[in-house]
């Protein structure tokens, strides 16, 4: 356990490979100080750093039922009075084009008394009528984002429906150009929107998506994503994980609060990242206090029985414009035995995460099995599905899963497929698969 | 013998401990505290013929990850009249025993002094404990030794000495704990005291006549002393390395044994880890490794017993230390070798 100025971290692992062994694994649990980091004072001055986007649908369908608008309008206004004095935020209203609702000329305004009551009178005169092109969307978002130097940019986006008026590529290079210039939270409401396109939105855009399926719920839901944005302090960290000449990062996957695979979204260009061997993952920003647990696995070559290496040292990173700078570190390590007792010995944290990813993959598995009418296989996949969850104590999960198939034994994941489904509870269930408990500490 | 101040370069006296004219210690303990090293380098990576990429600060190669050894790893000491090897073995990833000889004269008389103690593998940070427990028993034995006390009564304090230094380790994370051996070699005999499992012996030119002057404090060796099991049943029992006395802050007032012997012949006195004496406890055995040679050359002797244990396994850190009897001071004595 080591604690630098910020962040500390901590190693979870079995150290001891067998003769000939490759492969360590290791939890690496990252918890950010309660204490402002680097000094910087909360409030006031870190409002400074602070933009926030909200990023209406205005599309026809918002009136299907008209609650959908009142709600959309009820929530924003709510997220708007979250916002903190002396923080950026603007609105967008979006259909097949997106227009800046305020402030009108595309800029960002600073939070007041004023701002916000003017904000929410532009967002009361919301009307719908219109298409769905989410990519035009994120474009005017980013294009306000840059408007004003703030380092913890923020968006909340709200859709109800399908992307139908701009192809997947359209969408795509429109969320390629987002990313790393801000973090998107992102929400359904109802039923008719695709749980894909906005996953692929949020997993870019390193933040959360759900469904909300009452809109009568929706007021509540922005105002704790706004709470938790503005409670953000420290942005841009970094993932580094170096590792020895020729061996290979397997995966790198934030494990809780949710399950998220940063594998593929390694660079290896940064200012600092020291050719090969240093290798850097986004994680977003971070609030005090806040702790996540990510999966590190790693192939070294092999030792002789007896020695020690370093299989990775696991840093935070954060960028400032003076340049970087190491947040906290730990180390990953292995060491070879003929010891079968010790290489042989499972680590409880890594065999639990090892059990959550199973278990998101099966859910969604299940219900992609599920909707191409192949019952056999939706009922094993969510059968196992059901016992993993109970295994690991997920009962959130649990009880989403309840709702797809009747539960005959939870233990051993014997299930039967429900007749009767709701939409919702499917959305439910695909959206909330990757959210993780973490392991019991006695 | 009047050799000049290796600081100051002013005359001194056969039994001065401290020079007289700037107070430098002439001949402080050696301790193998693996600071000798200059800037550490990657062997594998250097064997390799690649560029020194750096050692990070936990002592790991910046290019291939594997942990460089330390300068625990293998160290050599020699203080004339005693010399010592200290040996990580083959299983282990660390050294955690450690070692501290020194040798002086009182009275015109040479005495030779020895800590070894093997830091206890299941308590907290042992390479700590036993290197901070044969620092403070070898210093506290020298100067009492200097000063000419009872070399029962100076074995006794300089447990004690050990006891305070490894009882300051000690955090809510555990007591790091070790064992301990000391043997102080003077004109007529040899004192020795312990705790724990490392051990010393009695090697005769007779080879016969040698034997072993400890007890483990051991449950191998309750049992057998209770006629409750062999030493071969003991031994092969998985309690067979657990030790009933060490120093530790989880054991606070230790009660070392102390014992005396006059050699009634020529031989050496050896102490050593069970490292060691795992692969070969009998003493005659021993004697027939290390002798004659270590009449003369204590060094090579304690190098040859190391290898003959790393040979039959390594599975434990090695230490041994040789003292011959009557002590023997080469005119040019180094004072350390590596």
């Amino acid at each position: 356990m080591t604690s630098l100025s910020g962040f500390t971290v901590q190693i979870d692992q079995n150290p001891y490979l067998p003769v000939g062994g490759r492969d360590v694994s290791a939890v690496v649990t990252v918890t950010a100080d309660a204490e402002a980091t680097g000094g910087a004072p909360p409030a006031q001055d870190s409002a400074d750093g602070s933009a926030e986007i909200i990023i209406v649908d205005c599309s026809g369908s918002m009136d299907f039922p008209p609650e959908k608008i009142l709600a959309a309008r009820a929530a924003t206004s709510a997220a708007v009075d979250v916002i903190r004095d002396g923080a950026r935020f603007a609105i967008v209203a979006g259909t097949s084009t997106a227009w800046p609702v305020y402030p009108t000329d595309g800029s960002m305004a600073v939070a007041d008394a004023r701002t916000r009551t003017e904000a929410k009178r532009a967002v009361a005169g919301l009307r719908s009528n219109g298409g769905t092109a989410i990519g035009q969307w994120l474009r005017l978002a980013h294009r306000i984002f840059q408007s004003h130097p703030a380092t913890l940019r923020h968006a909340i986006l709200l859709t109800d429906g399908k992307n139908q008026h701009e192809t997947p590529e359209e969408l795509a290079a429109a969320i390629g150009l987002c990313e790393g210039s801000f973090r998107c939270d992102c929400r359904g409401i109802g039923t008719d929107w695709v749980v894909d396109e906005l996953r692929k939105i949020s997993t870019a855009l390193l933040g959360t998506v759900d469904i909300v399926p009452d809109p009568a719920g929706l007021a509540a839901d922005f105002e704790e994503m706004m709470r938790g944005a503005m409670s953000k302090q420290l942005p841009d960290v970094m993932l580094r994980v170096w590792t020895p000449q020729q061996a290979i990062v397997k995966f790198v996957k934030q494990v809780a609060p949710a399950i998220d695979d940063l594998t593929g979204r390694r660079s290896q260009t940064g200012p600092l990242a020291g050719g090969p061997q240093v290798g850097e993952y986004p994680t977003g920003a971070w609030a005090p206090g806040e702790s996540r647990d990510y999966h590190v696995g790693v192939q070294v070559n092999v030792g002789a029985v007896g020695q020690e290496m370093l299989a990775a040292r696991v840093s935070l990173v954060a960028s400032s414009p003076s340049g970087q700078q190491i947040l906290g570190q730990g180390l990953i390590r292995a060491t070879w035995t003929e010891d079968e007792a010790l290489s042989t010995r499972i680590n409880p944290g890594v065999a639990h995460y090892t059990g959550q990813a199973e278990l998101a993959a099966a859910i969604q598995d299940g219900l992609e099995a599920s909707k191409q009418g192949d019952e056999e296989t939706a009922t094993a996949q969510l059968g196992r599905a059901v016992a993993l969850a109970h295994a690991a104590g997920n009962e959130d999960t649990a009880k989403l899963l309840a709702k797809v198939v009747d539960v005959v034994d939870e233990a051993t994941g014997t299930v039967r497929l429900k007749r009767k489904v709701s939409t919702a509870d499917e959305m439910a269930l695909d959206t909330r698969s990757a959210k993780t408990v973490r392991v019991k500490k006695e | 013998m009047t050799n000049p101040c290796p600081a100051c370069g002013e005359p001194i006296g056969p039994d001065d401990g401290f020079c007289e004219a700037c107070g430098a210690e002439l001949a402080p303990a050696a301790v193998s505290s693996g600071a000798a090293d200059g800037a550490l380098e990657c062997p594998l990576c250097a064997a390799a013929g690649r560029p020194p990429a750096g050692v990070s600060p936990e002592g790991y190669c910046e290019f291939c990850g594997r942990k460089v050894p330390s300068g625990r790893d293998r160290e050599e000491l020699n203080v004339g009249p005693a010399a010592g090897v200290t040996d990580r073995g083959l299983r282990h990833a660390r050294n955690e025993d450690a070692m501290a000889l020194a040798a002086t004269r009182v009275s015109g008389q040479p005495v030779a002094l020895a800590v070894v103690c093997d830091g206890v593998s299941s308590s907290p940070r042992p390479d700590e404990a036993s290197l901070s427990a044969v620092r403070a028993a070898a210093g506290s034995l020298l100067s009492a030794v200097r000063a000419g006390d009872d070399p029962a009564a100076a074995s006794a304090a300089a447990v004690q000495a050990a006891a305070t230094a490894v009882g300051a380790l000690a955090s809510p994370a555990g007591a790091p704990a070790a064992t301990y051996a000391s043997a102080v070699v003077d004109g007529t005999g040899v004192t020795v005291c312990w705790l724990g499992d490392s051990r010393v012996y009695w090697l005769s030119a007779d080879l016969s006549s040698s034997r072993r002057l400890t007890t483990d404090d051991s449950l191998v060796e309750e049992l057998v002393a209770a006629g409750r099991a062999t030493v071969e049943e003991a031994m092969a029992s998985p309690q067979a390395h657990v030790i009933t006395r060490w120093l530790g802050a989880d054991l606070p007032e230790p009660e070392p044994h102390v014992a005396r012997f006059e050699p009634p012949d020529q031989g050496v006195v050896l102490l050593c880890s069970d490292g060691l004496w795992n692969y070969q406890p009998a003493a005659t055995e021993l004697a027939a490794m290390a002798l004659p040679a270590a009449l003369t050359d204590p060094l090579a002797a304690a190098a040859a017993l190391v290898k003959f244990a790393v040979d039959a396994g390594g599975a434990d850190n090695i230490t041994t230390v040789l003292m011959p009897f009557p002590l023997a001071w080469p005119e040019t004595s180094p004072r350390s070798e590596r």
